[in-house]
């Protein structure tokens, strides 16, 4: 069973009355384990693939399965617990909540579930990122690459089937890329924890099992531009 | 202009952008100077009626001669053969009820015939403005006519049905005198022959003010010395003296209201400071970007100034015509009290002049502009580089909470100094500066107060679960924006310690007037005259009423009381006579000082008497002094030889005995009675008696209970206007805080977007807000309960003491301030109600991915 199945979506926006495609007549499917990027240029529909794989949005046709559940019909609280269960996020700006420590930071997916144990699962996630003596400090007490690998431990936390990242590397150095990208690698092998990933990073893309081109909203097959 | 330009840019198309956030601090603003505005309004039109009173009714004289149960005709015949160009007009001056309705309207006994020979060489002018009678009475009509003001709405020929003192008649209109627009009382007044009012009055013999006019250009000083020097036993005052003692009592009365009233000002001046400081942590990088443009940092200051103004400016503008509404609502409340503690007197419509448009606009401005400074400074001073660090503001927030929590306990060091600093005259000057410096401190050492409490509670939460995460994270995010919590907090606990404190204050003083009627009101039944009661009106009943009473089956004792309006070095006053024998026998007279029963002993038929606390702290009058009063042809002195504590008037009260008295004046029929019944009987099977045995007469009778909750009736309806200015102030810090959380919401709406990413439900992104909102009430109650103790002892044991001149007993008033502070907490849950919503509609992929 795939991880993640997208069936002929897609999705309009309505901008000054107008509706406006954002993504069309999109299928795609994803294994569990697999590593795949999205690639495109700016405005080209990532995010929004991005947004409905994650439960985050609705198609306006077509329907999305994560984990064998479709999140056409779902409500709300429906796509809140699938979102808990299934599915973990990695944004470009890291997005750790300036109020809470790291170890607080990873464990908030646990917390907001109200899982048991969120501690103790928490710090497994930071030492899996090597990050566990940093457990108690500030995120401003952080480096860049660091916050990042708290994001990924956060991301996991809850052992998701489907990892989103969103230009994970795009805030960092080219030494801080390529650490993110070998654990991204580590996430799909060891963990077998599917990645959809939206990157412009040639390295991510060359490390990907497989790579898919958007342009205005559909998937063109690589090379044809 | 440029700059307007950039400030419609800069400042206007922001805050369109969030105009239910600026609505709510411009709601802020309008209610706060709408609340100042009103007070001024109803103080005005309340107090403002009673300088028409009777003395307008007199037109234009020069000198009053007045006297301790009035000017004996025998001084007025003297005066009358002085060898001085006098032009002298006897008068008699009450109240009558207008019956039926109850009307209470000025009763003025006047000798018409002096009046008549008067009008023939009086001028139109005179007639109509100087004089109320505009047609010469026959004086057939004297015993049974009156004329009547315009006001009363009765035609010449109508009959009038009048109660004066316990007496009821009928009485014919013989006309209608013209109205004066500078005294609207005396539209409403009575005019009757001075011989007829006098009967009526029971003051046969006695003239109760004497009008003096000097002919141009005397010296009314001169006139008023030399009068004062023949005639040592009258009261010779400039016109309109009474005027000004009525308005001296009534200032501190109004001061403090005043003051009350601005504290929901203060409240709202938090508020613009909140939201101005918004303003300039949300735009610091614009702020460096415009100072790398070339903007100057007088423009970026001015341009904040002008935001603030415009809060200020629209604020008022909507304050004022709410103003005038909550003025008519405040004048009903202000009326009664105003007359049940000071003076007679009826409302004046309550008038939105130019002057009071006028404060109105410039307490918001004034208000906006100085609450604006601080964060209009920070944000000329923000250099263009550090704009573009992010965090950067509430670091700085964060290193000076040490520092502003050290100036708050100087504060607070002050704020003690200034309470035991002695009044200025009676005005506590350094009270009110107490209180002020205290509610400054409160503001400054609130950041501190907000990130210890916060920190404890972080713990506390993380450790025991309370609240969920949702409380937790609402912890955190106060203690880390501590400019804004720490504002909202120190605004809502302001207003808090006002309720805290008024409410303290106010049921202290209940409590310590109900102990004092407890002790003070012995008698089992009380008689006077069916008249509505005011501080300044002393009603007489028949001469024969005591005696009526005394026979009825189950009287064991009746003791007379006659109260006299007079004043004390510029001040009014009340005199009572009474057989303190009784008093020594039966009251419970409580000194602050000395023992009771020698006091009383020593007092019974000798020039001594004993003063009530507020006279002795008003007159600076301790025992063994000596008071001098005017009685008849000559001043007497009294010794004084205690204080009693005494909650019935505000003005004080001098206790003569009867027979020490009796040797000056004759002491006419009694004001009140109090009646002692025999052990044993009925008190309501004795009322019943007593009004069989009274019938026809108009006298009120009370139960020695019904006397007490009637008493605690007026202090209730005295301090119904504290708790709607305080329900004022704290509906400015609720509206407030609801639109401080809306601007949270909006300030926190990519971490609110983040949390839905990580898989929180619209339910917990709700219960987030409020939980801040529930905290941030829960400290502000705190901090303000505390702070409102201290206010209290500062009202009570300096503001109150040196206005008003009472020792108040300190009480803590434990269910009243758990349903108020109940009441805040709730109203401050609600205020979140609607940003939590807001909160919960946040489309996460959008706020996300906005830079």
């Amino acid at each position: 069973m795939s991880v993640l199945r997208l069936e002929n979506v897609s999705k309009d926006y309505s901008t000054g009355g107008r509706s406006v495609p954002a993504l069309e007549n999109i299928s795609l499917e994803l294994a569990e384990g697999e590593f795949v990027t999205v690639v495109g240029r700016s405005g080209c529909g990532k995010s929004t693939l991005l947004h409905l794989a994650g439960a985050m949005d609705l198609p306006t046709s077509g329907r999305v399965w994560i984990d064998g559940v479709t999140t056409s019909g779902l409500d709300d609280p429906g796509l809140v617990r699938l979102r808990r269960e299934a599915v973990g996020h990695i944004f470009q700006s890291f997005e750790l909540l300036p109020t809470l420590s790291v170890a607080e930071n990873v464990e908030l997916p646990l917390l907001l579930a109200g899982r048991s144990g969120a501690r103790a699962r928490a710090l497994e996630c930071l030492a899996w990122v090597e990050l566990a003596e940093l457990a108690a400090r500030m995120p401003h007490q952080l480096s860049g690459g660091q916050m990042q690998r708290v994001a990924i431990a956060r991301a996991l936390v809850h052992t998701p089937k489907l990892l989103l990242a969103d230009e994970p590397t795009g805030n960092l150095d080219t030494v801080t890329s390529n650490v993110i990208l070998l654990l991204l690698r580590r996430i799909s092998r060891e963990r077998a924890t599917s990645i959809l990933m939206a990157t412009h990073s040639l390295e991510l893309i060359a490390a990907a099992d497989r790579s898919i081109h958007l342009r205005d909203g559909r998937i063109e097959p690589l090379g044809t531009r | 202009m440029p700059f307007l330009r950039f400030c419609r840019a800069f400042l206007l198309r922001p805050l369109a952008k969030e105009p239910v956030r600026a609505g709510l601090t411009a709601l802020a603003v309008a209610l706060g100077v709408a609340v100042v505005l009103a007070i001024e309004l109803a103080g005005r039109a309340a107090a403002g009626s009673f300088h028409a009173s009777l003395e307008t009714l007199v037109g234009k004289n020069d000198l009053e001669i007045t006297a301790l149960g009035g000017v004996p005709e025998s001084l007025y015949a003297q005066l009358s053969s002085l060898p001085y160009p006098l032009h002298l007009t006897a008068r008699m001056e009450d109240f009558a009820v207008v019956k039926p309705g109850g009307e209470v309207v000025p009763l003025v006994g006047l000798d018409l015939v002096a009046q008549a020979f008067d009008r023939e060489d009086a001028s139109p002018a005179q007639e109509t403005s100087a004089t109320p009678l505009a047609r010469s009475p026959s004086p057939a009509e004297w015993n049974a006519s009156v004329w009547v003001g315009p006001g009363l709405a009765r035609a010449p020929g109508e009959m009038l049905r009048l109660q004066v003192n316990d007496s009821e008649a009928d009485y014919r209109v013989a006309g209608v005198f013209p109205g004066n627009s500078d005294a609207p009382q005396f539209r409403r007044a009575v005019v009757m022959d001075i011989g007829l009012a006098q009967r009526l009055l029971r003051r046969a013999g006695r003239i109760d003010r004497i009008l003096v006019r000097l002919p141009a250009g005397q010296d009314a000083a001169k006139f008023q010395a030399l009068l004062s020097r023949e005639f040592p036993g009258l009261l010779v005052d400039r016109s309109g003296a009474r005027t000004n003692e009525n308005r001296k009592m009534l200032a501190a009365f109004r001061w403090n209201l005043r003051l009350l009233s601005y504290i929901a000002l203060i409240v709202g001046a938090f508020l613009i400071y909140n939201t101005i400081s918004v303003s300039v942590v949300r735009r610091r990088r614009e702020i460096g970007v415009l100072r790398a443009l070339g903007a100057t940092r007088a423009q970026v200051l001015f341009a904040f100034l002008a935001e603030a103004s415009l809060f200020g400016l629209v604020g008022a503008l909507a304050g004022i015509p709410l103003a005038r509404v909550m003025a008519a609502a405040a004048v009903r409340m202000l009326g009664s009290t105003v007359e049940s503690l000071y003076v007679s007197s009826a409302p004046e419509p309550v008038a939105l002049t130019p002057g009071t448009i006028a404060l109105g606009l410039l307490a918001g401005l004034v208000v906006a502009l100085l609450s604006a400074l601080l964060p209009a400074l920070e944000a000329a001073r923000v250099a263009p580089v550090e704009a573009m660090e992010r965090g950067g503001r509430e670091y700085q927030a964060g290193v000076r909470k040490g520092r502003d929590a050290a100036v708050a306990v100087l504060l607070c060091v002050a704020a003690l100094a200034a309470s035991l600093a002695p009044p200025i005259g009676t005005t506590p000057v350094f009270g009110y500066l107490a209180a002020l410096l205290m509610i400054a401190a409160a503001a400054l050492a609130m950041p501190a107060i907000v990130a210890g409490a916060m920190a404890a509670s972080g713990i506390l939460m993380r450790r025991s679960g309370l609240g969920g995460l949702e409380a937790l994270l609402a912890s955190r995010s106060l203690a880390a924006s501590l400019r804004r919590s720490g504002v909202l907090t120190a605004a809502l606990a302001t207003a808090v310690a006002m309720m805290a404190s008024v409410g303290i204050m106010v049921s202290s003083f209940r409590r310590t007037v109900e102990d004092w009627m407890n002790q003070q009101l012995p008698a089992d039944l009380y008689l006077s005259p069916a008249v509505p009661p005011a501080a300044d009106r002393h009603p007489t009943l028949d001469p024969d009423v005591a005696a009526i009473v005394a026979r009825v089956p189950g009287v064991s004792a009746v003791g007379e009381f006659r109260a006299y309006s007079t004043s004390y070095k510029g001040l009014p006053v009340t005199l009572g006579v009474s057989d303190l024998s009784i008093v020594a026998r039966t009251g419970r007279l409580n000194f602050l000082s000395g023992d009771r029963r020698e006091i009383l002993s020593q007092l019974a038929g000798n020039d001594a008497a004993v003063v009530s606390e507020p006279f002795a702290n008003k007159h600076r009058v301790r025992p063994g002094d000596s008071i001098e009063l005017p009685l008849g042809d000559r001043t007497v002195p009294f010794r004084v030889l205690g204080v009693f504590y005494d909650y019935g008037s505000e003005a004080g009260l001098i206790l003569v005995d009867r027979a020490a008295l009796q040797r000056y004046l004759p002491v006419g029929p009694p004001s009140n009675l109090g009646v002692l019944l025999a052990p044993g009987a009925d008190p309501e099977e004795a009322r019943r008696s007593i009004v069989r045995a009274l019938e026809g007469r108009r006298v009120a009778i009370f139960l020695n209970r019904e006397l007490r909750a009637q008493a605690i009736r007026i202090f209730d309806r005295t301090f119904a206007i504290t708790y709607a200015l305080e329900a004022v102030a704290i509906l400015v810090a609720v509206v407030g805080i609801a639109g401080a959380l809306l601007a949270v919401v909006i300030d926190r709406r990519r971490e609110l977007g983040l949390l839905r990413f990580l898989g929180a439900s619209q339910p917990q992104v709700r219960r987030l807000i409020v939980f801040e909102a529930a905290l941030l009430g829960l400290l502000a109650s705190l901090a303000g309960l505390a702070q409102g103790i201290l206010l209290s002892l500062i009202l009570i044991y300096v503001v109150n003491k040196q206005s008003f001149g009472w020792t108040v007993q300190f009480h803590w008033p434990l269910a009243l301030l758990a349903a108020g502070l109940s009441g805040v907490y709730l109203a401050t849950l609600l205020a979140a109600v609607y940003p939590a919503r807001a909160a919960a509609r946040l489309v996460p992929i959008e706020v996300i991915h906005e830079e």
